[in-house]
């Protein structure tokens, strides 16, 4: 009788931490990576992402400009795997995180063959593109300048054949919205890939 | 009683445990402070991959997880988790009693509690099978491969003392999550070390690992005057003078040699069955 009380009280207890919501369920599942949220370089697809890392932080320890930051629970099933928040601070490609990586979460890949994402100009907000000053931070801070940016009639335009989506140019653009999106944002295009096993 | 002593030398355990406990957890604070303040990358990580200079050890849970739901071979942590492997095969469970920031921080709590009550062990309130152990570790598993996203990897409290220490360094900030840590340190005043007896997963495998392990408590039933004093001092409620230090649970932490009055348990190499 006891067990079956105690059975019953543990039953009644779970069912209770699944009542809330679905969307809050489905949030504690959900990737972090939206624009100018990314993963470091080399990092393997978002579908194995949450469960080949193992949480180690020695991307994050490793990164000489801090710009992995490590999630907290509040993002789920991912507290605590890297995080690149490109128009904080973005990745400076120096490949330290890649080669300390236990796991092979993060793989080992070059500077140019790194794929954090695409950065996407938005010519709405790019003053540029809207014509109302000769502004080219973009085209200067980026390292792989005439191959992945290049200026077309004093525009910028990006080359997605060499864009490694480092974030650099973001943190670099001088127009903020009140959103706080830049006139150029990193779509995190290549994380959803689905994994052939 | 001299005679006694003349036969079983002194063994100094507690104080090369604190040394090494000690050691572990500074390690923790001074691997992100070096690499955050001074750039100084040789030594990066915490208990779940701690990677000194070119020798990478990753916790075998962890990478048993990894391996599980990433379903890819990866040669460096297989070579990482070999170490571990080897130290529990042969040592048993020496990473709970010796290494664990959650053990030493419990060890320091129960002094600091010692302080104002002076009853030297307290009491434990909740006992549960042993073989609870074995199924948390199942049910980790399982779920792990259910969900794709194994909990203990970022639940885990002896990975998360490290990886707040890190996130106080690095971000002056803690999160939410260190709460368990509370919560599992807090627990110690229902039983000693609730959480390892019953319910980490990274204990169980280790204790597994380490079912035939070499390293053992031993018992001499000759000199023994049955006061209980062992099982009273064991973190984990065992009771070494029953043979319960040969077990699977057991630390090797030492504490019970410590405590014997009449030394008749012994930290040692097994030996050979069949000559006593």
């Amino acid at each position: 009788m006891k067990r079956r009380v105690f059975l019953k009280a543990v039953a009644g207890l779970s069912g209770l931490l699944f009542l809330p919501c679905p969307a809050k369920a489905g949030k504690f599942f959900s990737s972090p990576l939206a624009r100018n949220r990314l993963r470091p370089p080399g990092a393997v697809s978002e579908e194995i992402f949450a469960g080949k890392c193992i949480r180690c932080g020695r991307c994050v320890e490793v990164c000489p400009y801090k710009s992995i930051i490590p999630l907290d629970i509040r993002s789920g099933v991912y507290a605590g795997t890297p995080l690149v928040l490109a128009e904080k601070v973005p990745c400076y490609l120096c490949m330290k995180c890649v080669k300390v990586c236990p796991t092979g979460t993060l793989q080992k890949i070059g500077q140019e063959e790194t794929r954090m994402g695409l950065a996407v100009i938005n010519r709405h907000l790019c003053y540029n593109w809207q014509e109302m000053t000769l502004c080219r931070t973009c085209y200067d801070v980026c390292p792989f300048k005439e191959k992945a940016i290049s200026l077309h009639e004093l525009k910028p335009l990006i080359h997605d054949d060499y864009c490694t989506g480092c974030g650099i140019c973001t943190h670099a653009c001088p127009v903020t919205a009140d959103d706080g999106q830049k006139a150029v944002n990193i779509e995190s295009l290549y994380a959803n890939e689905t994994v052939r096993w | 009683m001299q005679k006694t002593a003349d036969r079983t030398p002194k063994q100094h355990i507690r104080r090369w445990r604190l040394l090494v406990q000690t050691g572990a957890f500074l390690l923790l604070i001074i691997t992100p402070l070096l690499n955050c303040h001074f750039q100084v990358n040789f030594v990066q990580g915490w208990f779940q991959s701690l990677g000194i200079g070119k020798f990478w050890i990753v916790s075998p849970l962890e990478g048993l997880e990894s391996l599980l739901v990433a379903k890819i071979i990866y040669l460096p942590l297989l070579i990482g988790m070999l170490f571990p492997i080897i130290i529990a095969l042969f040592l048993g469970r020496v990473f709970c009693g010796w290494v664990c920031p959650i053990h030493f921080l419990s060890d320091l709590s129960d002094r600091a509690v010692r302080l104002f009550i002076r009853k030297k062990n307290p009491k434990d309130f909740l006992i549960l099978p042993r073989s609870l152990l074995w199924f948390v570790l199942i049910v980790e598993l399982v779920l792990t491969m259910v969900l794709g996203a194994p909990l203990f990897v970022f639940l885990s409290p002896p990975g998360l003392v490290g990886r707040e220490i890190m996130r106080v360094v690095f971000f002056h900030t803690l999160a939410w999550e260190a709460l368990i840590v509370v919560a599992v340190l807090a627990a110690n005043f229902v039983t000693r070390r609730l959480f390892c007896r019953y319910f980490c997963p990274l204990g169980a495998l280790l204790a597994f690992l380490g079912g035939k392990r070499k390293l053992v408590i031993s018992h001499e039933p000759e000199s023994c005057s049955s006061c209980g004093l062992c099982a009273r001092a064991c973190p984990i409620g065992l009771d070494p003078a029953h043979g319960e230090g040969l077990s699977m649970h057991c630390w090797n932490c030492g504490e019970c040699v410590e405590n014997c009055k009449e030394r008749s348990l012994r930290l040692g190499w097994q030996k050979k069955l069949g000559r006593g």
